[in-house]
């Protein structure tokens, strides 16, 4: 199979069979990072642009392991100190990193949009989003789906629980958009208020009460909950949200015995998740992170001229 | 003298069914009848084409004074000509805000002597367009003020809403509420409902345009007076309007042309393309049916554009970063009626044009109300329509300054071709 794509903006044109190629080649990956000498000389020659606009620590430094793993040259360029606190346009900066050769940008922008206005205005640099706003975030999701598959092989069949604030998460998208293309019926739990109000268009079901959203749950997938929900008002309080919908012994207990617990990261212990889940048998949160690296080497390998059958 | 031969004449009301001439001599319509000579007139052949009063769009962002780079009142009003009007109201949310009759005097000499459409003042409701006191609502009727608005805003509160109303009554000149409840829509960037769930994007729900109209409806019950409510974009306002005009309130609307045609899955197809981003913004595919059925039933009174331009070095950024609004002078005419022959001609043609003529100059103060008509004696406010004319949406050609056009590159059918203002044909593509 040729692969298409030369850059990812959001998972909704991959197909499934994609995905299942993706998901072998990152299986590759992960093999060569078992060697004793990791580095492969893949991408030797290619300039990749770790592009940050917002605090990120793992996926800016999975995203630099992978390419340094693949021998890219890497060049990271942060929104502090840089043009851009100049007044500078993210469209001028774009094309000034291209015009200093980049062949591949790695993006997270705070606004909604930001990955595919990039594609938009870069004239042959591959763009990776590493996250836009509360929209898409898919190499989470790649990872993620990695991690299970790994556990599971095919997820055909499979349920899926995601819990928190899928409002605000450019993960749980992403997530609902990989996930249901292999098969994995997704349920949606937390306080409405952190809901979107259209559920079915992003492919997804509710279920108020988590219990029962985890129930015969393969894989319990939790969202951070961000202080600043509290303070604007869409939780009363923290410490309710843990009573209520936090991931504790007894609410990872009403789901499958071999539940896979999951998290993005980073945690936050005794608010969307207590220690004794968090740190738990069930949790496979520090192999999602492994994964990672695999995924992006995966991920760059195959869009920037890698494997091309 | 200038004599237009053959044409489907539309009067304002209605569409006649013989082709008529229309002879124009120092700014007038002299005469109107089926076979008119007149040896020195520049004869104009028109058949095949309607020719109707001037439209009027009581709905434009001019941008001047204070953001010339924008769009200005010259660039506006060669842009509204071109685009088919030959009257255009301009809104008020300048810098400084167009809140005292100097400055509504400064437009209203400006707007009558560009080299396009007419451009009429409408003035702030409060002063500074900051929603505390009222601006000497008075004193700007007298310098020409068509309407009243804090368009961009509602009237920040019922009180401001309800002394407007009641100050404004017997001034002839209507107030122009821009609905929205602010606390339900800050932060909003897309319509709430499909759009803000895909993209995660804060949505801007239904209830917040429709909790201003009741709003407003109850006011104008309180007062007597009329009101009138802009770019009213989803079924539930267009409900609660509809029933307000039944119980006989005073209470009007209008609708864009970009509600009438786009909605909110052009957001999502265009990947984000700021281009689609307005405010109120686009609806469902369902606000945007019951759009039309308030158009077929007499629900709304006037088509507008809100034409809002932006440099595009200030519209051009990611979705969630741009300014609201999308330019549309030169194309709205071809916008609606490429929608409506696309949907299959739902409602009757003279009902459309209705609403780009009469309807809108019937809200206008009594000075102007003999626009929107053409009777023998009557201005020459006239526009030519072709409705067959398939044309593409091409920037490059605009006399505007805005370039946020979602429909740039499309073909639409139904164009005007021609606009004579006071008795001079200012543009001419036939």
């Amino acid at each position: 199979m040729n692969w298409r794509h030369r850059n990812l903006i959001d998972l909704d044109d991959w197909t499934r069979e994609e995905l299942n190629l993706f998901l072998e080649q990152a299986n590759y990956m992960e093999e060569l990072l078992n060697r004793p000498i990791k580095k492969v000389p893949a991408l030797r020659g290619k300039l990749i642009v770790n592009f940050f606009f917002e605090p990120s620590t793992r996926t800016r430094v999975s995203f630099e392991l992978a390419e340094k793993m693949l021998s890219a040259d890497v060049v990271n360029w942060s929104s502090s100190g840089s043009s851009v606190s100049k007044g500078e346009t993210l469209r001028d900066t774009a094309w000034t990193l291209e015009a200093m050769g980049a062949d591949a940008v790695v993006m997270r922008y705070g606004a909604v949009g930001a990955a595919d206005y990039l594609v938009r205005k870069l004239k042959k640099a591959s763009v990776f989003n590493a996250g836009d706003g509360t929209h898409g975030h898919p190499t989470q999701a790649l990872l993620d789906l990695h991690s299970a598959w790994k556990k599971r092989g095919d997820l055909e069949g499979a349920r899926m629980a995601i819990v928190g604030d899928v409002l605000h998460s450019r993960v749980a998208r992403s997530n609902i958009k990989a996930f249901s293309k292999m098969g994995v019926k997704v349920v949606l739990s937390g306080p409405r208020t952190l809901m979107p109000v259209d559920m079915v268009a992003l492919g997804a079901e509710y279920d108020p009460d988590p219990r029962s959203a985890v129930g015969d749950a393969d894989m319990l997938y939790l969202l951070r909950i961000q202080k600043e929900r509290q303070e604007q008002g869409l939780i009363p309080s923290l410490d309710e949200y843990h009573k209520r919908y936090g991931a504790d012994n007894e609410l990872v207990g009403s789901a499958k015995k071999d539940v896979l617990v999951m998290h993005p990261g980073p945690i936050n212990r005794r608010v969307e998740i207590a220690s004794e889940v968090a740190d738990g048998e069930k949790s496979i949160i520090l192999k999602q992170v492994r994964s990672g690296v695999a995924v992006r080497m995966a991920l760059l390998y195959l869009c920037l001229g890698g494997v091309r059958n | 003298m200038i004599l237009i031969k053959g044409s489907t004449l539309f009067d304002g009301e209605k569409l006649q069914e013989a082709p008529l001439d229309v002879l124009i001599e120092d700014k007038k319509v002299v005469k109107i009848g089926p076979s008119i000579e007149a040896e020195s007139a520049e004869i104009i052949d028109a058949s095949g084409k309607v020719l109707c009063p001037g439209f009027i769009d009581i709905h434009v962002h001019v941008r001047e004074p204070g953001y010339e780079w924008r769009e200005d009142l010259e660039s506006c009003s060669r842009a509204a000509l071109a685009g088919g009007y030959t009257t255009v109201v301009a809104m008020p949310n300048t810098d400084p805000p167009v809140d005292s009759a100097p400055l509504v005097d400064f437009v209203a000499r400006k707007g009558v002597a560009l080299s396009g459409a007419r451009v009429l003042p409408a003035g702030c409701v409060t002063r500074d367009r900051k929603g505390q006191f009222m601006a000497e609502l008075g004193k700007m009727t007298d310098a020409g003020a068509v309407f009243f608005t804090d368009d961009g805003s509602p009237v920040a509160t019922s009180q401001i809403l309800k002394t407007a109303l009641y100050y404004t009554r017997d001034l002839g000149v209507r107030i122009m509420e821009h609905p929205e409840e602010t606390s339900l829509t800050s932060g909003g960037q897309v319509n709430e409902g499909l759009a803000s769930s895909v993209s995660g994007l804060k949505g801007v729900p239904a209830s917040a345009e429709y909790i201003d109209v009741v709003r407003g409806i109850a006011l104008s019950r309180d007062t007597g007076s009329p009101i009138h409510f802009t770019h009213v974009s989803t079924a539930l306002a267009i409900e609660a309007i509809r029933a307000a005009k039944r119980e006989g309130l005073p209470v009007t609307c209008d609708v864009t042309a970009h509600h009438l045609s786009l909605d909110e899955n052009h957001v999502l197809v265009s990947k984000f393309d700021s281009v689609y981003k307005v405010n109120p913004p686009l609806r469902s595919k369902g606000d945007v049916k019951a759009l039309w059925s308030a158009v077929a039933d007499g629900t709304v009174d006037a088509f507008i554009t809100d034409h809002a331009p932006w440099h595009m070095d200030e519209k051009d950024l990611p979705f969630q970063e741009a300014p609201f609004g999308i330019a549309s002078l030169e194309c709205s005419v071809a916008v609606i009626m490429d929608t409506w022959l696309k949907l299959g001609s739902p409602v009757p043609l003279e009902r459309i044009l209705q609403l780009f003529t009469s309807s809108p100059a019937s809200l206008l103060p009594d000075s102007w109300k003999g626009l929107g008509r053409i009777r023998e004696g009557s201005m020459a406010d006239l526009t030519l329509i072709d409705m067959e004319e398939a044309k593409m949406v091409d920037l490059e050609l605009w006399e505007s300054k805005g370039r946020n056009c979602p429909w740039r590159g499309e073909i639409l059918t139904g164009w005007p071709v021609m606009s004579i203002r006071e008795g001079m044909i200012f543009r001419k593509e036939i």
